[in-house]
């Protein structure tokens, strides 16, 4: 019994010496952080540079802390920003520390670090445009007022436009959700259409070719996601320049065109049997990849999903996407999502992170053009546009000048208000094209819906 | 056993600090952030501050379409799910603690091993397992009970019952788990005098297993119960509650509410109180059932 | 008789399968989980089933996202202290609200049960308000400490310190032995396989701690494995073979803990027949 009892003081004892430990780990930290500088720098050279520039008054180093949310995506350019900064601006003295978040994970830290009385924050936040309104409405004065510290004028208006309000910029435009359409040329040709068929469509032609292919080769033409249907929604209304709310923020669903024509698309599509309706994201990506679909309307950052599928090399084609024929207002060019950068306004290096955003994301077109080769990131800088890199030829998408399609799309997209409560208009149409898919309203009376539903959650 | 005030003077305040240190960090961690969430309850966030809006959110509750529907939808996983699985659970358990089975350890393991499988795994399995290429398609199409490929996530009964389904796969183990912990600690002596009594296997199930057994069964219902109403994960990542909210839940919308929608802390708040005034008294019902039965 | 031997044997025949059929249906999504780890994100996604070739490449892919090593640390970390704090500190309370009952103790003991019932989220903000001000934000002390004292493991240490019998801790204040004596060897040793049940809940609770290590948790070096496969499943283009391998990695432990604990279930047994 006695050695029972000394064994279980050993292990109460190895217990809290890590629980002390913990402590201990806090100081290793740096030592840690300077590794990782070491290993994500490309050249050795830059790196010494970091380390030595750190030495001598490692006591002044400020971290700049930045919160994104794809490892291969914004967090990999944020990484790249960061080796670009600490080359071109050596005596900066900062270190940059991107934390990889999922979407979800950042809203969730940032609503409650927020609700919470502001502490446990980062210095630079990556947010969607369509959540901006909500941040900006329901935390004001929480983040930095950049109108004065960047030219935007030099970056895409519609971007601005989104993370304006009042006047005020809040946040430097990063990536663009320029729609485009994205179909396999070999199965499109194999019911006897071309390249030159599928541009500048409208949905009717859209959903004609698209029966004629399914009936000729047996695959649907069109994907998108069962209980999210939104991407599809979003990408018509916008191209009309219209949204679930107008520009003083009232909901505009049920007297909303684009949006009964979105349906009415929707619904056809299905009707017609050309619309696969995959269950979840990982059913859509494996549609596509398995080639049980023609096509997906989506933004530029979804083609490293497309490309995984090596051996459909050189069949795939991206085209404007097809416009509502019955409006007049609509265009071939539309916007899904896209994100921005935000400085907090609390932050201690508040100066330094604004400084880093203006040393990389203003002006350095070089930086642009590596982030769009490497992360197949579409940046919403202007002057960005110009280089060699927008004509470089896509392989994968039979040499295709893809990044100079999505340059001639951008400036045609239309700015609209998207509000403070996107989440909230997105489930109510979700639900609302859910109930019109079981049979159970018409178009109208499902836009109703959608219009009540909301109106409830706003408490309007 | 309440005969036990014989340790002297002392006696009461050992009870103490055997408490001590648990009570003390529920008065911390637990007390004190309720005590403020019941008041955040009361409250707004309107520009960026908080503001008295007394019984708003209460009042709020009763008009909101989608938050009543997401209280049906928990009714309904807990009326369907919960004495399913137990029962699966104790007939499990039951036959794990039959003396003559071999491979004891491999069998438990297996049976407990859904509900230490991530979450992020099975929900994909889930999602791809039911899509309509999904291997239930095909073995349904295989059989020749469906001629085409059905979209069971896109049925709202369909969609609930693999909510269900997923979860009877997920956590009928674990509940094993706890049936055979207390199983092992009936007198094997219990068994064999029914046996010596000449009562067979469904008959020593009911008459000795199933008593024996009360305390843990009233445990496990009460924790599940608990667990469907704090249901959140599945939904969540299987269906995003859809289609049309007919697989939404109670927690998920709270969820929904503090971090999806612009954040509306104060009435979050007043769902979760409403959520505990009805467990509280599903549990006093729980218990007074229980109660008469024995 | 022989008549008899066969309707046993079939018994046990049926009882086998019936169980192996379960067994197949609890353990085939791990088996595609295991296989998933071999195979590229396309051939998970176009429904492969069988072992691939691609475990090295998803290996390296997940090393070049995060540092493994040290989230598994952090992981294992966490989760050993506060499953020992827990069951330590819940086993104790369990004991002192059965066999010291009191009125007050019952007030206290409800009052556990009822918080049992708040949804986690409602009380998070004031956590994180307090973590903050206490200054533990970013630290795993904040993950520990909030959730140790755990209504559901007070309640059924409670229930199950019921089945042990008062006589003999009668028996030994008799013999002169001290309370925390009393409870650390001889109520503690029995009870083997209740303390294995509460290890258990407690290790998966902690190793699938989501919601709250994401509060607090602000550094890439002090992130748990949930946190990781978060990120990892949520990005525009999500690799499933890195995924699934990591998923692989983050459940080995708690089945290599029930394994043991396992073990300790079977010893339980001999040690409580009374």
């Amino acid at each position: 019994m006695k050695r029972k009892m000394a064994a279980m003081a050993m292990t109460a004892a190895l217990v809290l010496g890590t629980l002390a430990g913990c402590g201990k780990t806090e100081n290793a930290q740096p030592e840690t952080k300077e590794e990782e500088t070491v290993a994500d720098d490309a050249s050795g050279e830059a790196a010494e540079e970091t380390e030595t520039a750190k030495e001598p008054q490692s006591g002044e180093e400020k971290t700049i802390t930045i919160w994104a949310w794809d490892d291969n995506f914004n967090v990999a350019v944020m990484k790249e920003a960061a080796n670009v900064y600490a080359q071109s601006n050596p005596d900066a003295n900062v270190n940059v520390d991107v934390v990889s978040l999922s979407k979800e994970d950042v809203y969730v830290k940032l609503q409650t670090a927020l609700a919470g009385g502001g502490s446990g924050l980062p210095d630079i936040v990556l947010l969607e445009d369509y959540v901006s309104g909500k941040y900006l409405n329901t935390f004001p004065g929480s983040f930095a007022d950049l109108t004065e510290k960047f030219d935007f004028s030099q970056f895409l208006s519609f971007k601005v436009d989104a993370v304006t309000q009042d006047g005020k910029t809040y946040a430097v435009p990063f990536d663009t959700g320029a729609t485009a359409l994205y179909y396999r040329l070999d199965l499109v040709e194999q019911a006897g259409y071309t390249e030159e068929d599928m541009q500048d469509l409208t949905w009717d032609e859209f959903i004609e070719i698209g029966k004629t292919v399914t009936e000729k080769t047996g695959v649907q033409m069109i994907v998108e996601i069962a209980n999210n249907k939104t991407t599809l929604v979003r990408a018509m209304m916008q191209s009309c320049g219209l949204w679930y709310f107008d520009k003083d923020g009232n909901i505009n669903i049920k007297d909303n065109e684009a949006l009964k024509s979105a349906f009415d698309i929707i619904v056809r599509m299905k009707e017609a049997g050309i619309l696969y309706e995959a269950e979840s994201t990982e059913g859509r990506a494996g549609a596509l990849n398995n080639g049980t679909v023609v096509s997906v309307v989506n933004a530029p950052w979804f083609i490293s999903s497309i490309r995984q599928a090596e051996d459909q090399s050189g069949l795939w084609r991206a085209a404007r996407i097809p416009r509502i024929a019955e409006l007049d207002s609509s265009i071939n060019a539309s916007n899904v999502g896209g994100s921005s950068w935000y400085v907090l306004e609390k932050s201690e290096v508040k100066d330094e992170a604004i400084a880093f955003l203006q040393g990389v994301w203003e002006g350095n077109t070089d930086f642009y053009d590596t982030i769009m080769l490497n992360q197949g990131a579409m940046g919403s800088y202007i002057p960005g546009y110009d280089t060699g890199v927008y004509d470089e030829e896509d392989e994968f998408f039979g040499g295709q000048k893809l990044n100079g399609l999505f340059a001639e799309i951008l400036p045609d997209v239309i700015p609209v208000n998207f509000g403070g409560y996107v989440a909230e208009a997105n489930d109510a149409i979700t639900t609302a094209l859910a109930n019109l898919f079981e049979g159970k309203v018409t178009i109208d009376e499902a836009l109703e819906q959608a219009e009540a539903q909301l109106a409830n959650q706003l408490g309007r | 056993m309440k005969r036990t005030k014989k340790a002297g003077p002392n006696y009461d305040r050992y009870g103490w600090i055997f408490i001590s240190a648990a009570f003390l960090l529920y008065l911390i961690f637990t007390i004190y952030p309720a005590v403020e969430s019941l008041m955040l309850a009361f409250q707004s966030l309107e520009g960026g501050e908080y503001i008295f809006v007394g019984l708003k959110n209460f009042k709020r509750m009763f008009g909101d379409a989608i938050f009543l529907q997401s209280l049906k939808n928990t009714f309904l996983y807990m009326v369907l799910q919960v004495p399913v699985m137990l029962i699966m659970a104790l007939v499990i358990a039951v036959m794990l603690n039959s003396s003559f089975l071999k491979f004891k350890g491999f069998f438990r393991t297996s049976i407990f091993l859904p509900c230490v499988t991530s979450l992020v795994a099975y929900s994909i399995l889930f999602k791809m397992m039911f899509s309509l290429d999904g291997i239930i398609n095909q073995a349904l199409m295989h059989l020749g009970i469906l001629d085409a490929p059905y979209q069971f996530l896109q049925n709202s009964g369909w969609a609930r019952a693999v909510i269900v389904i997923a979860m009877l796969w997920r956590w009928t183990g674990y509940n094993v788990i706890f049936y055979l912990s207390a199983l092992q600690n009936i007198p094997k002596e219990t068994f064999e005098a029914a046996k010596v009594d000449g009562a067979n296997a469904v008959q020593t199930f009911f008459r000795v297993t199933v008593p024996q057994l009360k305390p843990i069964v009233l445990l496990t219902a009460i924790m599940s119960t608990n667990g469907t109403l704090q249901l959140f994960d599945e939904t969540m990542n299987i269906t995003q509650g859809g289609p049309a909210n007919s697989t939404l839940t109670v927690s998920h919308y709270i969820y929904n509410q503090s971090f999806v929608y612009a954040p509306n802390f104060g009435y979050a708040s007043a769902i979760s109180y409403m959520v505990v005034f009805i467990m509280i008294i599903l549990a006093i019902i729980q218990f007074s059932v229980a109660g008469k039965e024995g | 008789m022989v008549k008899e031997k066969i309707m046993r044997t079939a018994k046990r025949v049926i009882l086998h399968l019936f169980l192996l059929a379960a067994v197949l249906i609890s353990i085939f999504p791990f088996y595609w989980m295991l296989s998933g780890a071999t195979n590229s994100s396309v051939n998970i996604t176009g429904g492969a089933m069988w072992f691939g070739s691609n475990l090295k490449e998803n290996w390296s892919n997940l090393q070049g996202t995060a540092n493994v090593f040290l989230i598994f640390w952090n992981t294992i970390k966490t989760t050993l202290i506060y499953t020992f704090l827990a069951i330590l500190i819940c086993a104790m309370a369990g004991y002192g609200f059965e066999k010291y009952r009191s009125k007050g103790k019952n007030v206290v003991y409800a009052m556990f049960l009822l918080s049992m019932m708040i949804p986690f989220s409602a009380q998070m903000i004031p956590l994180f308000k307090m973590a903050s001000k206490a200054n533990m934000l970013d630290s795993h002390v904040a993950i520990i400490l909030p959730t140790i004292a755990m209504p559901f493991l007070v309640f059924f240490f409670r229930q199950s310190f019921q089945s042990y019998p008062t006589e003999l801790i009668e028996a030994a204040r008799v013999d002169g032995a001290n309370e925390f004596r009393i409870f650390f060897q001889l109520v503690m040793r029995p009870m083997k396989s209740t303390f294995a049940a509460a290890a258990i809940y407690a290790f998966m609770k902690q190793w699938n701690n989501y919601l709250w290590p994401l509060i607090v948790i602000q550094s890439n070096e002090k992130k748990t494995f949930t946190l990781l496969l978060s990120s990892l499943s949520s990005a525009y283009y999500v690799d499933y073979g890195q995924l699934m391998l990591a998923i692989v990695l983050a459940t080995l432990p708690i089945i290599i803990v029930f394994l043991t604990m396992q073990k300790q279930f079977v010893e339980g047994i001999v040690g409580t027949s009374k």
